[in-house]
């Protein structure tokens, strides 16, 4: 508008002083500034800080480290048999945890989907291990599981799942399940909550067409209810599995990794690493790779859904 | 192809009655509209039909054999849902080919039979569209494809014009009377439109409060409706009513309307004498510009064109009515103006709403 006017006047009078055009100019990123500066702060700066750590040697109770060492960490770490383990280990906890999460929650979504006396009341139920602090869930399958004061391995036993009432916890073979299944159970309730939720989305005279059209119950949830939650599950699925990957809470509280590291989650380990060993830098280069491999696994489903969708 | 028997249906809501006993034989093929204002129980009725409600007591048959406790899929009837309630996630020819595919039907039979839909509905050009890519009225052919390529025992409607607008509306009622037409099958529509009704039905039953007032064709119910509900939701404009008693005196009688006006009657009607009674008459029936000692002056409140013909408001002592009219002169019509209430045109409703 102003420019245009210059333009057409051709006189320099028509131009706005140079402290009107700077405030113009200037404005944009005035009004943008703070939101970037507080994202840059909060977000980049710990960030990158934690990334140089992955190339720098830190240990806390050695007052000469601090300088930078390369990739050192990534060579060491190349041969942590350790890792390795804990990187099977991930899998496996995320794997389980997922599936048994996502298994259990959409069966009770769909259970509480149809209307029953005290429905309210029990979904106000269902929903409270969600609230339970990850640290107190711990706690408590770990008494659970503990021989002495807990209930389960005397069922086990009694059920001669066990050859006796040990504790799964201490069990080199066993010790990962004990967490899986207190993360399960602490887990349930997020699927159960956003599929509950998607289920209720679903106008309910599409069922009454299809039993119409001649489905079935089976032939009704495959043909109408699966589609509806696809995307749902998709998101969910994704969101829960880095969520699992990077969750450590209940090992640490459980078994803390052990027994000789046999529980050991990649999560576990660099808090194993950071706090225990306290070498910050080392932490740092896994935290790095397990970054890497998360953001990987991200945009292979990113793109793998947008093919789903062009293939539509 | 079948008829259909309802008899002594009731339902309840928990201790909430929505139904009375209610008894009707849809012969094939017939076209049957059940008409009634909201919460009347019509959905309710053609819902239970369909499988996807519970009869509370009494017994439907579907080409005889009774069906009340068979699940939805094993009565073969067809229904089109106000919604439609096209599965979203698939194509136009999905949509109508699903009933098909559950029933295992070979892929060569499904192409032919939709195909031959998709042409009867004017649907070629959508086939591979999903529902959401139409318009209303295309969505509304294709549930009717998805009904009709099943060749089922009966059609049920659940109000499928409702989500129409006016000019769609006439027309796919236009069509779904075609379609009766060609395919002869027995066909049950649910609506709280009377113009549907009448345009559609061969047969009408008029609904109200859960119980069936009138059924018969749509020229009975108007030309001689059994009640005053039926007479006042039957016809547009609707049946003006008067209040009043009925006097007689030998053999002659007379009506005293509410407002003073006195109607001399020629002939008797089958009330006694001096008991509160309604009069009805159609507006078209009402004479305007009248002369004769029968004529009563009337108050002109409002005069609506509506381009067929006009609607006139009137007020004849304190009792509001209307009259219709195609003769143009009334348009510019103010003041007061002489009508006459023609006796053959008159409908009696007794002090209980009856007709007598």
């Amino acid at each position: 508008m102003t420019s245009h006017a210059a333009r057409e006047g051709g006189s320099r009078i028509d131009r706005p002083p140079l402290k009107k055009r700077l405030a113009d100019a200037s404005a944009p990123y005035l009004y943008t500034a703070p939101a970037l500066i507080l994202i840059v702060t909060v977000m980049l700066v710990p960030l990158v800080l934690g990334i140089s750590y992955a190339f720098r040697d830190i240990q806390l109770l050695n007052p000469f480290s601090g300088g930078f060492i390369g990739l050192d960490h990534f060579k060491a770490l190349s041969q942590d048999q350790n890792f390795y383990r804990a990187l099977r280990n991930t899998l496996w906890w995320t794997g389980w945890s997922v599936l048994l999460q996502f298994v259990f929650g959409l069966i009770l979504a769909l259970l509480l989907d149809k209307p029953f006396h005290g429905r309210a009341i029990v979904q106000a139920l269902v929903f409270l291990p969600w609230a339970v602090p990850s640290f107190l869930a711990g706690l408590n399958w770990a008494w659970l599981f503990n021989p002495v004061v807990g209930p389960l391995p005397h069922w086990m036993f009694a059920l001669g799942l066990m050859s006796e009432p040990s504790n799964i916890l201490s069990d080199p073979q066993l010790a990962l399940w004990g967490p899986i299944i207190a993360n399960v159970w602490w887990g349930i309730p997020f699927f159960a909550i956003t599929l509950l939720a998607a289920l209720q989305a679903i106008p309910r005279d599409l069922y009454e067409a299809a039993s119409i059209d001649g489905a079935g119950p089976v032939q009704r949830f495959f043909s109408i209810t699966l589609p509806f939650l696809a995307p749902t599950i998709a998101i969910t699925v994704l969101l829960r599995t880095v969520w699992i990957s990077n969750f450590a809470d209940l090992i640490i509280v459980m078994t803390n990794g052990g027994p000789a590291d046999r529980s050991q989650i990649v999560a576990s380990y660099i808090f194993t690493q950071a706090f225990k060993r306290l070498d910050f830098g080392y932490a740092s280069a896994i935290a790095l790779v397990l970054l890497m491999l998360l953001i990987t696994y991200s945009m292979l489903i990113v793109v793998l859904r947008q093919w789903l969708l062009s293939k539509d | 192809m079948a008829s259909i028997d309802i008899s002594a249906i009731r339902k309840s809501y928990g201790i909430l009655p929505v139904l009375h006993g209610i008894d009707l034989e849809i012969r094939d093929g017939e076209f049957v509209v059940l008409v009634g204002p909201s919460g009347c129980g019509k959905s309710t009725l053609l819902r239970m039909i369909a499988g996807l409600e519970a009869v509370t007591s009494g017994e439907i048959r579907i080409d005889g054999k009774r069906v009340n406790d068979l699940a939805p899929k094993d009565r073969d009837i067809a229904m089109v849902f106000q919604s439609y309630a096209l599965y979203p996630h698939m194509s136009v020819a999905k949509n109508m080919s699903y009933s098909l595919r559950l029933r295992k039907t070979p892929a060569e039979k499904i192409a032919s039979v939709v195909a031959g839909a998709a042409t009867k509905l004017g649907l070629d050009p959508l086939m591979e569209r999903r529902p959401r890519a139409l318009s209303g009225g295309q969505r509304q052919r294709v549930a009717m494809g998805r009904a009709i390529v099943r060749e089922p025992k009966a059609f049920l409607f659940d109000e499928p014009l409702s989500n129409l607008d006016a000019r769609l509306r006439e027309q796919m009622r236009a069509e779904i009377k075609k379609l009766h037409q060609d395919l002869g099958a027995t066909s049950i529509y649910v609506t709280h439109d009377q113009i549907e009704a009448m345009t559609l039905a061969d047969r009408i039953v008029a609904m109200h409060g859960g119980i069936v007032q009138q059924v018969g064709s749509p020229l009975e119910l108007y030309d001689n409706p059994a009640n005053l509900f039926v007479a006042g939701f039957i016809g547009s404009p609707g049946m003006n009513f008067f209040e009043g008693r009925y006097m007689r005196s030998g053999e002659t009688a007379s009506f005293a309307l509410t407002g003073g006006a006195v109607l001399p009657l020629p002939s008797t009607a089958n009330l006694p004498d001096g008991s509160r009674a309604t009069l009805g008459i159609r507006p078209e029936h009402v004479i305007l510009g009248a002369e004769g000692p029968d004529a009563m002056l009337a108050k002109v409140d409002l005069v609506e064109p509506t381009g067929f013909g006009i609607i006139v408001h009137l007020t004849l002592g304190s009792v509001a009515f209307k009259a219709f009219t195609l003769d143009r002169r009334f348009l510019g019509m103010q003041g007061e103006v002489a009508v006459r209430l023609p006796v053959p045109n008159l409908h009696f409703f007794d002090e209980a709403g009856r007709k007598v």
